[in-house]
C-alpha cells in the first residue's frame, strides 16, 4: 500500500505546488488513506483531495484587491468605525456588527456575523473571510467559521492616517476610497428635492471633469453661488458607489472653496473636459465594475431578445406582458422601443442598451415606422426580427456609463453614432508597421 | 457571473491553419463554477471560442441527406471561411437558402473542429448570426483583423526571441504587457504547433496582402479613380444577365478612357471582389 501510493501523492503534491499550495506530503497520504479507506475509487479522491487543499490556502488580500463573491481569504485591517445592529435572520432576532475596516491603500465595509467585541480603533486580522456585493461595493463578511485575531496597534498606521482623504484625479478615485479630495471644473448643475425621513432636502446633483476623468456628485450642503463652468476644491467628499461607478457625495465633513482660475492655472478647461472622450478598447472596459462616460466602438454582432417595441408598466416603468405588472396587477401598458444588443471589437464585449431615441437612430425607424411593421406582419416579434436584420455586423461608437450586472457589464447609451471612416489613416499606419509604407502598391496577386 | 466569449478577429488562412482543439477536462469545469468553454487554438496563440468574420459569400450547397445541411464559404482576402447551418441553426439555415450569390455577408459563430480518424482537422463556424452587409464594413473589418492580427504576431516575436516555453513564458508575456488569454494561447499554441520565425513572417505577408487588397486611399473627391467610374458603368449596363467585356470596353472608351486604364480598372475590381466573371467574357457586379 505505502509503495503503491507513493506516485499518487507526489502527483498531487505536484499539482497542489502549480497552483502555489504547498502542503506536506505526510497530510496529502493521511487524506488519501482515508478516502481509500471509504472505498472511494482513486481518481475521485485525488479530486477531493485537491479540492480541499485548494479551499484550505487562504489567500492574503489587501483590502483595495478585494472584489465582490470571494471566499475564504485572510485579510488585516483596522476597524474605523462599528455599530451594532439587530437583524432579522431566518426568522432569528440576530445580533451582527458592521462599520467600516482600513487598510494602508484602501478602506471597505464589513459585517461581523457574531460578536468578537470589537471597538472602533481595533487592529484585527480575520483568516476565512468572504466577500459580497453591498451598495455597489465588496463587503467583507466575517462570522462563525471565520477566525479573528486582534494585533497590535502599530501593525497599521494610526487613525488619524487611515482616515485622511487622500489627494486624487478623478479618474484614480476607487470604490475602496472612504473619502478623496481633489479639484475640479462643474459640467452639469441640478437642483432636486428629495424625501428624507418625511423631510424635504434640496440636493445638487451634476458632473465633475478634470483632465482625466468625469464622475457624477452629489451635495447635501449648499452650493450657493456656484454653476455649471466653475472650478472647485473639494476636500474630504465621501465616496459613494452607484453601480460600479463612484460618485463624490458633499456632506457636514466636505469643504467646497471655489477656485480663481485666472490666477490658478488649471490643466484642464471646461471646453477640454466637456468634449465626448476618445474611444475605450472593450477588453479595458470590462476591467472596471463601472466607467463613468466612455466611449466604446465596436460591431454589433447580436441584437438580444427584448430588442424592439415593448410594453411598460404605467406606473413603475417595468415591461410587461398581457397588460400584466407583477407589482401593479392589471394596467394600461405604455408602449416603448429599445435595443439591447452586443457590441464586440474583438478585444472584448459589453452588453449595450439604447432607449426609444437611440433606437430610432440607430435603426433608422421611428418607433411609429415600427409599430405598422407589427401591425402589417401580425407579430410582435416582427421588428427585432427587421432590427437584427439592419443592425447584425454594423459598426457603432456607443457613448454612455457601464456597470456590472448579473450578465456582464453592461453599457447604458447616452449617445450612438455611426463612426467615421479612418480606414485610411489606418491602413497606412499598419503598412508602415509592417514595413512597407508604399501606397497605391497593388500587387497582390 | 460569466464573461461572455469574445467573437476573434482572424484572417481564414490562420482559422484554417488551426488544428488544436482544447476541452476543459471535468476538474476545470467545477474549478471554473461549471463553465469551461471548448477553444480552438490558433498558430499564433489566438484561442477562439467564437468568431466574427466578413466576407463574400462564393459558394452555397446543400449537402444534408436526411435533413437540410447548408454549407457557404465565406472568402475573405487570404481564404474561405467554412460555413455549416443545419436544422439546429434555423435562421442561418433560412439566410443561406435564399441568399443571392456572391454577396458580402458578416458572420458571427463558435469555431468548429472536426477530426475524421484519417488524422486530418476541418475547422468550420457555427453561425449564430449571418447578414447581408456593404463593402465598407467589410474593409473595416480587414482592418481590425489585421491590427488585431499584427498584435498577436508582435505578441508572438516577443515569445521566439525569449527562448521560453510553458509557465515561464507566460510569466514573461504577462511582464511585457501581453493580455493574460494571449499570453496563455500563444504558450500553448508554441507548444503544439512549434510555429516558427518562417509561419510568423508568412502570416505578416498574409496580413499585408490582406491590407493591400483594401485598395489605396481615393486621392481627391475631384478626380473619380477609374475603377469607380468603370464600376459605375457596368451598374448602369447590367440589365440583370451580366455585362458583356467587349461592349464595356467600347462605351467606356466612348467616355474618353483608354483601353489599357479600363483593361486595369476591371483587372482590379475582379481582384477585390467587387466583380466576378460567371462565364468568359461576361461580367458582374456584386452588389
Amino acid at each position: 500500500m505505502e509503495n503503491k501510493l507513493a506516485p499518487h501523492i507526489e502527483e498531487l503534491t505536484k499539482a497542489l505546488e502549480s497552483i502555489s499550495i504547498n502542503v506536506d506530503e505526510s497530510q496529502i497520504r493521511e487524506e488519501l488513506e482515508k478516502l481509500l479507506d471509504f472505498r472511494v475509487p482513486l481518481d475521485e479522491a485525488k479530486r477531493t483531495i485537491i479540492r480541499k487543499f485548494r479551499s484550505a490556502s487562504m489567500p492574503v488580500m489587501k483590502i483595495k484587491d478585494i472584489t465582490a463573491v470571494l471566499k475564504g481569504f485572510e485579510v488585516t485591517g483596522r476597524i474605523i468605525d462599528v455599530t451594532e445592529k439587530t437583524v432579522n435572520l431566518r426568522g432569528k432576532e440576530t445580533v451582527i456588527f458592521s462599520g467600516t475596516l482600513a487598510d494602508e491603500n484602501g478602506a471597505c465595509t464589513f459585517t461581523a456575523w457574531s460578536d468578537y467585541s470589537l471597538k472602533s480603533g481595533d487592529v484585527i486580522r480575520i483568516k476565512n473571510a468572504y466577500s459580497r456585493s453591498w451598495h455597489n461595493r465588496s463587503e467583507v463578511n466575517f462570522g462563525e467559521r471565520s477566525n479573528v485575531e486582534k494585533l497590535s496597534d502599530d501593525v497599521l498606521p494610526s487613525m488619524d492616517e487611515l482616515t485622511k482623504a487622500p489627494i486624487k484625479k478623478l479618474r484614480d478615485v476607487v470604490n475602496t476610497d472612504l473619502s478623496v479630495s481633489t479639484v475640479a471644473i462643474i459640467l452639469e448643475f441640478s437642483h432636486r428635492n428629495v424625501n428624507i425621513k418625511n423631510e424635504e432636502v434640496t440636493i445638487v446633483e451634476g458632473v465633475l471633469a478634470d483632465e482625466t476623468a468625469k464622475l457624477p456628485f452629489t451635495s447635501w450642503i449648499s452650493l450657493d453661488g456656484l454653476d455649471i463652468g466653475n472650478t472647485i476644491r473639494i476636500e474630504k467628499a465621501s465616496v459613494r458607489m452607484f453601480r460600479g461607478v463612484p460618485s463624490l457625495n458633499f456632506n457636514n465633513n466636505t469643504t467646497i472653496t471655489a477656485v480663481d482660475t485666472s490666477t490658478e492655472k488649471m490643466p484642464f478647461t471646461f471646453e477640454s473636459s466637456n468634449k465626448a472622450p476618445k474611444p475605450t478598447l472593450i477588453s479595458e472596459i470590462m476591467e472596471n465594475d463601472g466607467m463613468f462616460d466612455v466611449v466604446a466602438l465596436g460591431n454589433i454582432i447580436s441584437i438580444r431578445p427584448g430588442s424592439g417595441i415593448i410594453i411598460r408598466c404605467p406606473e413603475c416603468n417595468r415591461v410587461i406582458q398581457k397588460s400584466t405588472c407583477r407589482v401593479h396587477a392589471t394596467v394600461e401598458g405604455v408602449k416603448d422601443m429599445r435595443i439591447k444588443a452586443i457590441l464586440d471589437d474583438g478585444t472584448g464585449a459589453v452588453s449595450v442598451m439604447l432607449n426609444q431615441e437611440l433606437s430610432e437612430i440607430i435603426y433608422g425607424k421611428s418607433m411609429v415606422e415600427a409599430e405598422d411593421i407589427i401591425q402589417k406582419a401580425i407579430s410582435q416579434e416582427a421588428v427585432f426580427e427587421d432590427m437584427r436584420k439592419v443592425l447584425t455586423g454594423k459598426y457603432f461608437a456607443i457613448r454612455g456609463n457601464t456597470s456590472s450586472t448579473k450578465f456582464g457589464i453592461m453599457l447604458v447609451a447616452s449617445s450612438a453614432w455611426v463612426p467615421d471612416n479612418d480606414i485610411w489613416i489606418r491602413v497606412n499606419a499598419l503598412k508602415k508597421h509592417m514595413g512597407n509604407d508604399q501606397t497605391g502598391d497593388l500587387d497582390n496577386g | 457571473m460569466v464573461d461572455r466569449e469574445i467573437a476573434q478577429r482572424l484572417f481564414a488562412k490562420e482559422f484554417n491553419d488551426s488544428k488544436f482543439n482544447i476541452h476543459p477536462k471535468p476538474d476545470e469545469v467545477i474549478f471554473d463554477g461549471g463553465h469551461a468553454p471548448n477553444f480552438i487554438v490558433s498558430p499564433l496563440g489566438s484561442k477562439i471560442n467564437r468568431l466574427f468574420a466578413t466576407g463574400v459569400v462564393t459558394e452555397i450547397d446543400n449537402i444534408g441527406t436526411e435533413h437540410d445541411l447548408w454549407r457557404a464559404r465565406v472568402v475573405d482576402p487570404s481564404g474561405a471561411f467554412i460555413v455549416y447551418a443545419g436544422q439546429y441553426q434555423p435562421e442561418a439555415a433560412m439566410f443561406l437558402s435564399t441568399l443571392e450569390i456572391p454577396a458580402y455577408v458578416s458572420v458571427v459563430g463558435k469555431a468548429r473542429i472536426y477530426e475524421p480518424e484519417d488524422g486530418s482537422v476541418f475547422v468550420s463556424i457555427r453561425p449564430e448570426d449571418i447578414n447581408v452587409i456593404d463593402s465598407d464594413i467589410r474593409d473595416r473589418w480587414i482592418v481590425d483583423t489585421a491590427e488585431l492580427t499584427l498584435d498577436r504576431i508582435d505578441a508572438f516575436s516577443i515569445a521566439l526571441a525569449s527562448g521560453l516555453t510553458g509557465t515561464e513564458l507566460f510569466e514573461h508575456l504577462v511582464q511585457n504587457n501581453i493580455p493574460k488569454g494571449l499570453a496563455e494561447g500563444i504558450s500553448l499554441a508554441l507548444d503544439y504547433y512549434h510555429t516558427d520565425t518562417n509561419y510568423v513572417d508568412k502570416m505578416k505577408d498574409v496580413v499585408l496582402n490582406c491590407v493591400k487588397s483594401i485598395g489605396s486611399e481615393p486621392d481627391n473627391e475631384n478626380v473619380v479613380p477609374d475603377e469607380d467610374l468603370i464600376l459605375k458603368l457596368m451598374k448602369e449596363m447590367d440589365t440583370g444577365k451580366g455585362i458583356d467585356y467587349a461592349e464595356l470596353i467600347l462605351i467606356a472608351k466612348s467616355r474618353g478612357m483608354a483601353e489599357n486604364v479600363i483593361v486595369a480598372a476591371v483587372r482590379k475590381l475582379l481582384a477585390k471582389g467587387m466583380c466576378y466573371e460567371p462565364k468568359i467574357g461576361i461580367l458582374k457586379v456584386v452588389s
